[in-house]
C-alpha cells in the first residue's frame, strides 16, 4: 500500500520516457557521424515499450492488476542512409560517395516533443495524487 | 463499542466506499497513461457494478449500511467497450485520462470534506464545542 497511490506506475513510465528522450538525443548528436565504433555509419535507435505487471492492487481477486511500463528493446532503423557525393570525405568510397546517417531530423523532433508531452502528462499524475494524499491527512482537521 | 457511533450514519459509511474507489481509479488513471504509447495496452477502470450496487443498496433502504455493503468493493476491469482507433491496439485517449484524473481528484476533495465535517459534527455532539 502506497500513501500516493500509483505512484509506481507513474514512476516507471517516467523513467521510460526518460530513455526516449536520451535516446532521441543520441540520434540527434549523430546525426552526422558517418563513423562509428564498426566502420559504418550511425544507425538511428529506436525505442519501443512494453507493459509489467507490478502487483495485484485491487480487493478483489478478480480485479486487474495495475501494469506499469518498460523499455522492452532499443533497436537500430534499418532503412539505409542517404548516399551523398562529397570525394573530398576521409570516409567516401571508391566512387566518390559518402553514406549518412539514416537519422530524420524531423521524425526525431516530433520524437522529442512527443516524449516530452507524454513525460509531462504522468508528472500531473503524481502531482494530483499528491493532492489527493494531502487532503486525506486533512480528514478530521 | 465505538463501531455503532460511526454506522449509525449512512453517509459517512457511504463516503468511505466511495474514497475507496476514488483511490483505485486513481491508480487506474496511472496506469492507462503510463502505458499511454505501449502497443496492445488495454486501458483500465473502476467496474460500473459497483456504483449501481451502491445506489440499489442505499435506495432500498437497509438498516445495518456497513454490513450489507461489506461485499460491494470496488475492483479494476478492462474497458471493452472503448473502440480501438490506433492501429497499435491501444486504446487510451490521454486526453481523456488527463479530465478523469481531474473529476476524481474534485471528488477525492469533496468525499475528505465530507468525512472531515462528518467527524466535527460527532465531536461537537460530544464535546459541546467545535
Amino acid at each position: 500500500m502506497n500513501l500516493i497511490s500509483g505512484i509506481d506506475v507513474t514512476a516507471s513510465a517516467l523513467n521510460a520516457q526518460k530513455t526516449r528522450l536520451d535516446i532521441v538525443a543520441q540520434n540527434i548528436a549523430n546525426a552526422q557521424t558517418t563513423r562509428g565504433p564498426d566502420g559504418l555509419p550511425y544507425q538511428r535507435k529506436i525505442v519501443s515499450f512494453e507493459t509489467e505487471l507490478i502487483r495485484q492492487t485491487g480487493t478483489s481477486a478478480d480485479s486487474k492488476p495495475t501494469q506499469s511500463v518498460r523499455v522492452s528493446s532499443i533497436q537500430a532503423d534499418p532503412t539505409p542512409g542517404t548516399r551523398v557525393y562529397d570525394p573530398q570525405h576521409p570516409d567516401a568510397s571508391k566512387d566518390g560517395y559518402v553514406t549518412m546517417p539514416n537519422v530524420n531530423m524531423a521524425y526525431e523532433m516530433v520524437d522529442l516533443m512527443t516524449a516530452s508531452r507524454a513525460y509531462e502528462a504522468n508528472l500531473s499524475v503524481v502531482k494530483n495524487a499528491r493532492q489527493m494524499a494531502l487532503k486525506a491527512l486533512d480528514i478530521g482537521k | 463499542m465505538v463501531d455503532p457511533i460511526f454506522q449509525s450514519d449512512n453517509t459517512y459509511q457511504l463516503a468511505r466506499k466511495m474514497l475507496d474507489a476514488s483511490v483505485l481509479r486513481q491508480n487506474a488513471i496511472a496506469s492507462n497513461i503510463a502505458n499511454a504509447e505501449t502497443p496492445g495496452y488495454r486501458r483500465v477502470e473502476v467496474n460500473t457494478d459497483f456504483a449501481t450496487q451502491l445506489r440499489a443498496k442505499l435506495e432500498s433502504g437497509t438498516k445495518d449500511f456497513a454490513a450489507d455493503t461489506a461485499d460491494i468493493k470496488p475492483s479494476l476491469v478492462e474497458d471493452r467497450h472503448s473502440r480501438s482507433v490506433r492501429p497499435d491496439g491501444n486504446n487510451v485517449e490521454i486526453e481523456r485520462e488527463m479530465l478523469d484524473m481531474n473529476k476524481n481528484t474534485v471528488e477525492y476533495d469533496y468525499l475528505t470534506e465530507v468525512v472531515s465535517r462528518n467527524l466535527k459534527q460527532l465531536k461537537l455532539a460530544i464535546t459541546g464545542r467545535a
